[in-house]
């Protein structure tokens, strides 16, 4: 398995935004993730990463680099750098803090640039992009990154309907080179077409597994049961720690 | 010609005040450039209240000794610095609070020590001095710690640029997040310190954050912002030098004052963001 | 049998009541070290006094505490320097809410101002001129005229103006120097002022008092007498001194000797490059050969003038305070003399 979740909770002040949650990921598998609003699904991505401590449960990753697309760029855009130097951040893991960056890897850059469809932007300021750019720049760092399991949340938001659509094809060629991708997305259409797995989170595991079983009318609307608010009235959850084989 | 020339080709001490100016240019001012990207401006101010207790200490400990006060000024910098460093990462509370709760702790407790002793010797007048009296000891200090500081820079600058850019990032590809914030913090906390020493605080400070607040409105590139920081400190700095030779100005407030009419002249006709390019833009580009 | 009871018990009696008819101290407060000592003379074994700025001290920064602040509301008597010296003794005296009679030593003199524009100039000694009349030994009046050449001097008629001249805010102390105990005669007049000041407070010991004074008049009227044979045995040309503290003006105008300073009497006041760059040039030109050290002002701004003109570090001078006890300026004749001492040591070589 690339990632293995047992029994994770998630959560803020100690309401739960991912519940009891039990998970497996074939390495090399493409999953959705999707879920009404508020369901844990950008919750559950900040905790693959690390970035919040899980108030229960555990996750073992086997992945050796892990790329991370946040949904709101949290980057610093009166920062001045510019578009080329910071999509060359992407190569940290081949250059390190001192390594030099030499002609390829400026060539590189340019084909990374060029897959998101922003040739010619290597001087631009950051300051000077547009929102969907800024995603999009963004992007190109995460190609060069050569991670082997990749979370992406709403990648395709601010993006034209051409730039999303290229954008997949290199989702799928990632799909094709064997690594692990779990993207939280909002079109479910998009999902049908081009997701094989799914998984249906409403803060706790709706389904999952093949993207038609698990996009059945039945398991949406179960899903469309959760609420939305943290209940300021509610217990401490007494659930029994082990569940046994996922 | 001569004006400009003669007051430093003249005196001795006119040509070390210079040197120091042009050391605490090159030293503290890229610095200062990095604390403004990283919004933390006031970091210097509070920082001259932050290293009293450091100072009393020295003070109790070997009386009115320039030394003993410097370096208990710098560890007491250090803890502040490194404290606010870690509060900022691993609880919920920004820089800048965290940074105002430590140096206002660590100044209470300065004021606690300094009255323990009982004499009211002025201590932060002592440990603060001023550009004209830069003696061997002072220039050194003050060279050592510009040279000290250009290397680290050069070495760490990929990472301290990536932290500053996009800590999320560089903490998921590496583990030189932690380092370089604190080396960084570091940094700024000696250079600090020894422009206070040599310099006063209004100079050390203000040489640090005016610059790289007027370079904002030159440059769109990290090594631009810093070449023109430099530049316009070093220019501050002979300015400033001229007219407190020539009219009789004081030294530190003088260059300061130098370098803010810059900064004021950057802020309204600067060729980038600047109020000239608000309100009377160029025309525009047909592509 | 009755009668020898009777008296053990009058004499337990007497015994009892006696102590309240004990002689208490006469609890004095003396601003700061100088005047101190000075009341600690006058008063002798009837006096409790207490300084407020104490050795090696710098009034000018001084912030009270609530321990001062109890001191003088237990005190009777209040003994000030006045002139601008002592900026936080009013607010001290209302926020402690004392009723002790205020003695302001410093009512008696003539106070002379400091120099107008360039701190590097002498303080107005010159004034003394137009003072002539209560004061002795202005013998050395001749020196004056040697002074007429240095840079940018001020001609003496402009100086009847500066006592009444407002706006001397680059001083710290308004347009009048306070430092009058640095001259002898004053320190006479002071001890004038002290004397009848205890004796209203308390007039049992007024005898005392006189007796005292008189005994510390003689011991200054020989401090006195000592300075000016010095003075006027080094010679004519090296009578310029250069301090970090323009706080000599009345030792100046007493005893001929010129000061110099880089900067205002006040310990904030900074230095323009104008001033140090005209101090070394002066002193080189003059040949000056002797600067001087302070006690509590910042030595680093002198070193550096030093250094570049050759001129000598002379040592250190006692202005504002004594030095600790087991200092060199223990107490203000010791004070006076380890400074004669310093000055003709350095000037005479």
């Amino acid at each position: 398995m690339a990632l293995a979740i047992r029994d994770l909770t998630l959560g803020y002040d100690r309401h739960p935004a991912v519940h009891h949650l039990d998970l497996d990921l074939a390495p090399g598998s493409l999953t959705a993730v999707v879920g009404p609003n508020g369901a844990g699904k950008s919750t559950l991505l900040k905790g693959l990463t690390g970035e919040l401590q899980p108030l229960e449960g555990r996750i073992d990753r086997r992945a050796e680099r892990l790329a991370y697309l946040p949904q709101l760029s949290e980057v610093d855009r009166s920062f001045p750098v510019a578009v080329g130097a910071f999509v060359a951040m992407g190569l940290w893991h081949r250059v390190g803090a001192f390594g030099r960056i030499g002609g390829a890897d400026a060539a590189r850059v340019a084909e990374a640039l060029a897959a998101v469809g922003l040739t010619g932007f290597e001087k631009r300021p950051i300051s000077a992009l547009s929102g969907g750019q800024v995603q999009r720049v963004m992007f190109a760092r995460l190609l060069l990154q050569d991670a082997d399991l990749i979370l992406l949340d709403e990648p395709f938001t601010s993006m034209d309907t051409k730039t999303a659509a290229d954008l997949l094809a290199v989702v799928q060629r990632w799909h094709g080179e064997g690594r692990t991708v779990l993207a939280v997305l909002h079109d479910i259409e998009a999902v049908r077409r081009h997701f094989p797995e799914t998984l249906l989170l409403a803060r706790e595991k709706v389904a999952h597994g093949a993207t038609a079983q698990v996009l059945s009318a039945e398991n949406l609307f179960r899903a469309r049961q959760m609420s939305e608010a943290f209940d300021d009235r509610a217990n401490v959850c007494v659930r029994p720690r082990e569940r046994g084989a996922a | 010609m001569n004006w400009l020339i003669d007051p430093f080709a003249d005196f001795a001490f006119m040509q070390r005040a210079l040197l120091g100016c042009l050391a605490i240019s090159l030293g503290a001012t890229p610095v200062g450039v990095f604390l403004l990207l990283r919004r933390m401006s006031l970091t210097g101010d509070a920082m001259a209240h932050a290293i009293l207790p450091g100072a009393a200490v020295g003070y109790l400990v070997a009386g009115l000794n320039l030394g003993a006060m410097t370096l208990g000024g710098v560890a007491a910098g250090l803890v502040v610095a490194v404290m606010t460093g870690a509060v900022a990462r691993f609880t919920d509370l920004r820089e800048d609070a965290s940074l105002a709760a430590f140096y206002l702790i660590s100044l209470a407790l300065g004021v606690l020590l300094v009255s323990l002793k009982g004499s009211n010797v002025d201590l932060m007048h002592v440990l603060f001095g001023t550009v004209l009296a830069l003696d061997d000891a002072a220039l050194t200090l003050l060279c050592a710690i510009t040279t000290f500081t250009l290397v680290t820079l050069a070495l760490v600058f990929r990472p301290l640029v990536l932290e500053c850019a996009d800590p999320r990032f560089l903490a998921s590809v590496s583990r030189w997040s932690g380092p370089v914030h604190f080396l960084f913090l570091g940094l700024v906390v000696l250079n600090l310190v020894a422009g206070f020493q040599a310099l006063g605080t209004l100079m050390a400070v203000g040489i640090m954050i005016l610059p790289a607040a007027a370079a904002r409105f030159w440059a769109s590139s990290i090594g631009g912002m810093l070449a023109v920081a430099a530049a316009i400190a070093a220019t501050s700095s002979v300015v400033g030098l001229l007219a407190s030779y020539h009219a009789g100005l004081p030294s530190g407030p003088a260059i300061i004052l130098a370098a803010g009419m810059l900064y004021l002249a950057s802020l309204c006709f600067g060729p980038t963001g600047s109020l000239a390019a608000r309100f009377w833009p160029r025309a525009h580009l047909e592509a | 049998m009755l009668t020898r009871r009777l008296l053990l018990a009058s004499a337990a009696a007497l015994a009892l009541v006696s102590p309240a008819f004990a002689q208490e101290k006469l609890k004095v407060i003396a601003t700061f070290s100088i005047l101190g000592d000075i009341v600690a003379n006058v008063g002798g074994d009837r006096v409790d006094v207490t300084t407020l700025v104490g050795p090696d001290g710098d009034a000018h920064v001084f912030q009270p505490s609530p321990a001062d602040a109890e001191a003088v509301a237990g005190a009777q008597v209040i003994v000030a320097n006045g002139l601008g010296f002592e900026g936080w003794m009013d607010r001290l005296v209302k926020a402690s809410g004392t009723r002790a009679a205020m003695v302001v030593v410093s009512d008696g003199i003539s106070p002379i101002s400091f120099g107008e524009e360039d701190h590097a100039e002498e303080a107005g000694h010159e004034g003394h001129d137009d003072h002539a009349a209560e004061e002795e030994g202005h013998e050395d009046h001749e020196g004056h005229e040697d002074h007429a050449e240095e840079a940018g001097h001020e001609d003496h008629e402009g100086h009847e103006d500066h006592a009444e001249e407002a706006g001397h805010d680059d001083h710290g102390h308004g347009a009048l120097d306070p430092h009058a105990w640095q001259s002898v005669t004053n320190v006479a007049l002071y001890v004038g002022a002290i004397e009848r000041g205890l004796a209203a407070a308390d007039p049992a010991g007024a005898e005392t008092y006189k007796a005292n004074a008189a005994a510390y008049l003689a011991e200054l009227d020989a401090l006195d007498a000592d300075i000016r044979a010095a003075i006027a045995a080094l010679p004519e040309d090296r009578r310029t001194v250069v301090t970090s503290h323009d706080a000599f003006g009345y030792f100046a105008a007493d005893y001929g000797l010129t000061f110099v300073a880089p900067q205002g009497v006040s310990t904030e006041a900074e230095a323009s490059a104008q001033d140090v760059a005209a101090l070394i040039t002066q002193i080189k030109d003059a040949g000056i050969a002797a600067v001087f050290v302070e006690n509590i002002a910042d030595r680093r701004l002198l070193d550096q003038i030093a250094t570049e003109t050759g001129a000598r570090i002379g040592g250190t001078l006692y202005s504002d305070a004594l030095s600790g006890p087991e200092g060199p300026a223990g107490t203000y004749l010791t004070m006076m003399r380890h400074n004669l001492g310093q000055l003709t040591a350095a000037l005479s070589q």
